[in-house]
């Protein structure tokens, strides 16, 4: 234990002597890090400043492992210092476990010092899981100088090293993700990635910070991290050389390929399972919803029947953080992106308490249409739960970006929209515009002929919509699914039904926020503009509590705090 | 302490198809200088490397303090002390710092400042390896070869680039460890090294020993005699004779300018050939009488010089 003991010591004086490394340990990642953090504006959100710090780890991680204890080696043999060590009665086992060692106590700090950066310059909150986050780090820095140990047993001189080390070092750097985002990527990149280490040490990084994952989640990429750790430590022991006169054959640089192979497996596994790209996506969607947006200068519907006339609300981690009545203060100083709403109205994500998906062909494509018409939750109804779960964790996992599902018991709820298709279809409820963009191709024209050929009889329509004007507590369900009614807009008709049997607009939007999330059981956390609420907002042009038919008219649509890009919710799924 | 300190018996060791060392055979006494001498790639660092563990010898027997060094590796080098040729420390490293870390290894060590101060490299305690001057960087390195209070040290080449001035002060200092019973191998190029620090000398040459002794006896058993060179300012006229000393050889060059005496009791010769000089009216160059030295043994035994 002695030797290790105060190899370890005095490796650590030498390196605190060592300006060059104080420098490239503490000086350069802050560089980055501020770097980085302008680039990708960190003050927008917690999330942002996540994303940073980890990718400034990362580089620090890749760093200290290659530039290290690697480089470290190679010149101490080459100046003939470990000629020294060679005579006294030892292994190599005291130098390279204080070579790994050191590192790791140089390292840590200077993660800590980063984390803290984060948390008072840019709002990051404290890690949720510090100690998860403490085990990796400590493993990955001690894989990745191993990784450096080995690359110093096979080259013959510095010039050989530096190249590669390069060679281990940049595609390192830029397939982790640290560098680029890895859900960005080409698909055959993207595949690639799963066989580079860093691009899992980034990936475990991310899953702790942004969405606390345990070890539980990361243990696959801490699993081959350890065991690049334990096989690089082994063959550096079993190739050391104490003098540069000692040389290794080429086939020798086949050793790193070794102490890489747990992430051939694992890539080999993820490749085939795309699991881990998947979580990529999933992380990239966290950062989305993490930014802060603020949207003045609209009117905003508050869900219970409120309405404020002129007013803004900010958007901060995927929550809605704050409601201004009248003027909002600067977006700069809030540090949000600002959205113009002056004309518009915010409302609440609207909510369709009855819709049964199964009832069509391509359930994916159903589901993604109510987002893409602002309705940011649906009551399954009707449908096989052996169907509907998968989809309801996958949503709840942020691997699919589409509404949230309900399965809760049958309710009462308007139902106008499916009634109106059964008893009176009419042909222009096919034109309408938001139908039109979500109808799948070649749909609307086989229905066209049949829809003219129904026949009309308005009769129960009208007494269905008596009873709805009658009683106060009225759910909007518009029972899509059923024939002729297209999944995603039925809400909007069903509000413009509401409407037309004499609620006020705003009871009838009433009927589909505020009301149908009390009616779901989620009231305390959707179906209202209110601060701590999940950040699902509808922004829409015009004011619909003077023409309903405004709700169709989307502006904007905001899910769990990101910003949709509308189009691509259609993307297929792998 | 009946068995000899170190024993080599046979040794070879072959680099591939390089023969470094050619079969060698020697025994180091408890308490004894000995001295390897030969010119550069002669073998001796190789010979010295084997017996101190670090390198695998081809074939032959070793025996080193009772160890065999290729088995008992670790038992063997916590018992002896190593001054490598050409090694280095980290630049930033402290004196006791480096004392302390190579003191780690070994499971008995003796104090080190107080080695520092023997080696009068006190008030350099806390200096940092890259300020030492040539001189102190070798003291340090016999410091910390001396670290876990040795029997046995091995000094390979402590003098080598250094300046006249400092390698005195190394020769004290290995004068000192002689008086205080240590055994000592050295490995030198430099005759004068050998000569006054070894009792005993091993000179090698292309990986075998060719000559083993004390300095004293291989000289003698070498030449047995003295060399005098008289060189006149003529040649020789044709007609004269060279006298006879007792137990004196003579050859006259071509020339007839330089008479070479081999003498055995060269004070006596001396005398014969200056009286007859005298008489015979000859000029004198120059006289001069020529002790012979261990250059003069390798010179003798292996036709080149050693500094080659």
């Amino acid at each position: 234990m002695k030797p290790y003991l105060t190899n370890i010591a005095i490796t650590l004086r030498l390196m605190a002597r060592d300006r060059m490394a104080m420098f490239f340990g503490y000086i350069f990642p802050l560089i980055f890090f501020f770097l980085f953090a302008q680039m990708y504006e960190a003050g927008q959100g917690g999330g942002v400043a996540k994303q940073v710090v980890t990718s400034v780890l990362i580089f620090g991680v890749l760093g200290n492992g290659f530039f290290g204890a690697g480089m470290r080696a190679v010149s101490d043999r080459e100046q003939n210092i470990l000629r020294r060590f060679k005579v006294a009665p030892t292994t190599a086992a005291p130098l390279l476990v204080s070579w790994l060692v050191t590192g790791w106590i140089n390292y840590i700090p200077s993660a800590l010092f980063l984390i803290s950066i984060g948390h008072f310059a840019y709002q990051m909150p404290w890690p949720e899981r510090p100690f998860t986050l403490f085990i990796f780090m400590t493993v990955a820095v001690l894989a990745f100088r191993a990784l450096g140990l080995i690359i110093a047993s096979v080259v013959n001189g510095m010039q050989e090293s530096q190249i590669l080390i390069q060679l281990f070092y940049l595609p390192m750097l830029f397939l982790s993700g640290a560098t680029f985002p890895i859900s960005a990527m080409p698909q055959w990149l993207q595949i690639v990635a799963q066989f580079i280490p860093s691009a899992h040490l980034f990936d475990g990084l991310q899953g702790i910070l942004l969405r606390q994952e345990g070890l539980d989640t990361q243990w696959k990429s801490l699993l081959a991290l350890f065991l690049t750790l334990i096989t690089g430590m082994f063959i550096s022991v079993k190739l050391f050389r104490w003098e540069k006169e000692e040389k290794v054959k080429a086939s020798a640089k086949l050793w790193v390929v070794a102490a890489l192979a747990p992430f051939l497996i694992l890539g080999v596994y993820q490749a085939y399972s795309k699991e881990s790209i998947n979580h990529a996506k999933v992380l990239q969607r966290e950062l989305r919803r993490s930014r802060t947006i603020l949207i003045r200068e609209a009117r905003l519907f508050i869900g219970d029947g409120r309405v404020v006339e002129r007013g803004a609300l900010l958007v901060r981690d995927g929550k809605i953080a704050q409601i201004f009545e009248g003027d909002a203060p600067d977006a700069k100083s809030l540090n949000a992106e600002p959205i113009e709403g002056s004309g518009k109205t915010l409302l609440p994500g609207l909510i369709d308490a009855k819709v049964q998906l199964t009832a069509s062909k391509d359930i994916n494509w159903s589901h993604s249409a109510y987002l893409f018409s602002g309705v940011t939750a649906i009551r399954s109804s009707g449908d096989r739960s052996s169907v509907i779960l998968p989809l309801i964790e996958k949503v709840a996992k942020g691997e699919r970006l589409a509404s949230e599902i309900f399965l809760v018991a049958e309710m009462p709820v308007t139902g106008l929209t499916a009634l109106e298709a059964s008893v009176a279809p009419k042909p222009e409820l096919l034109e309408r515009s938001l139908v039109q963009q979500v109808a799948p191709k070649g749909l609307l024209d086989q229905l066209r002929p049949l829809l003219a050929k129904a026949p009309v009889d308005e009769a129960p329509l009208k007494t269905r919509m008596q009873t709805i004007a009658a009683a106060s507590n009225n759910v909007a369900g518009s029972g899509s699914g059923q024939q002729f009614v297209i999944h995603g807009p039925g809400i909007h008709r069903e509000l413009a039904l509401l409407v037309q049997a004499g609620l006020t607009p705003g009871e009838a939007l009433q009927a589909a926020t505020g009301r149908a999330a009390a009616a779901l059981g989620a009231a305390n956390r959707i179906g209202m503009l209110k601060p701590g609420m999940e950040a699902n907002l509808l922004l829409v042009d015009g004011n619909p509590l003077r023409d309903i038919t405004a709700t169709e008219r989307i502006s904007m649509i905001v899910f769990r705090g990101e910003r949709l890009a509308r189009a691509d919710l259609f993307e297929p799924e792998e | 302490m009946s068995e000899p300190c170190i024993q080599v018996s046979s040794l070879k060791k072959n680099y591939g198809q390089m023969e470094a060392v050619r079969g060698i055979d020697f025994t180091v006494e408890h308490g004894e200088v000995f001295g390897l001498l030969g010119p550069n790639g002669a073998g001796k660092t190789t010979t010295v490397e084997i017996l101190e563990g670090l390198r695998p010898r081809s074939s032959g027997s070793v025996r080193v303090l009772g160890f065999d060094p290729a088995a008992d590796t670790r038992a063997l080098k916590e018992r002896i002390g190593v001054c490598l040729q050409a090694t280095n420390l980290p630049d930033k490293i402290k004196l006791h710092e480096a004392m302390r870390l190579f003191g780690s290894f070994y499971q008995k060590t003796v104090d080190a400042d107080e080695l520092l101060k023997r080696l009068q490299l006190s008030e350099k305690r806390n200096a940092i390896y890259s300020s030492l001057s040539g001189g102190q960087k070798q003291r340090l390195a016999l410091a910390m070869a001396m670290i876990n209070d040795p029997q046995l040290i091995f000094l390979d080449e402590p003098t080598t680039g250094l300046d006249p001035q400092v390698r005195l002060e190394i020769h004290k200092l290995i004068l000192e460890l002689r008086d205080k019973k240590r055994t000592i191998v050295l490995t030198t190029h430099y005759i004068e090294e050998a000569e006054r620090l070894c009792d005993r000398v091993a000179i090698i040459d292309q990986g075998r020993i060719i000559a083993i002794g004390a300095p004293r006896d291989l000289i003698a058993n070498t030449f047995g005699a003295s060399r005098i060179e008289i060189r006149f300012a003529q040649p020789l006229p044709a007609d004269e004779t060279i006298p006879h000393s007792d137990g004196a050889k003579t050859i006259l060059s071509d020339d007839r300018t330089l008479l070479n005496i081999t003498a055995e009791k060269p004070a006596r010769a001396i005398v014969d050939f200056a009286k007859w000089v005298d008489q015979r009216g000859l000029e004198l160059a120059d006289i001069q009488l020529k002790h012979p030295t261990l250059e003069a043994v390798f010179l003798e035994l292996t036709g080149r010089s050693l500094r080659d």
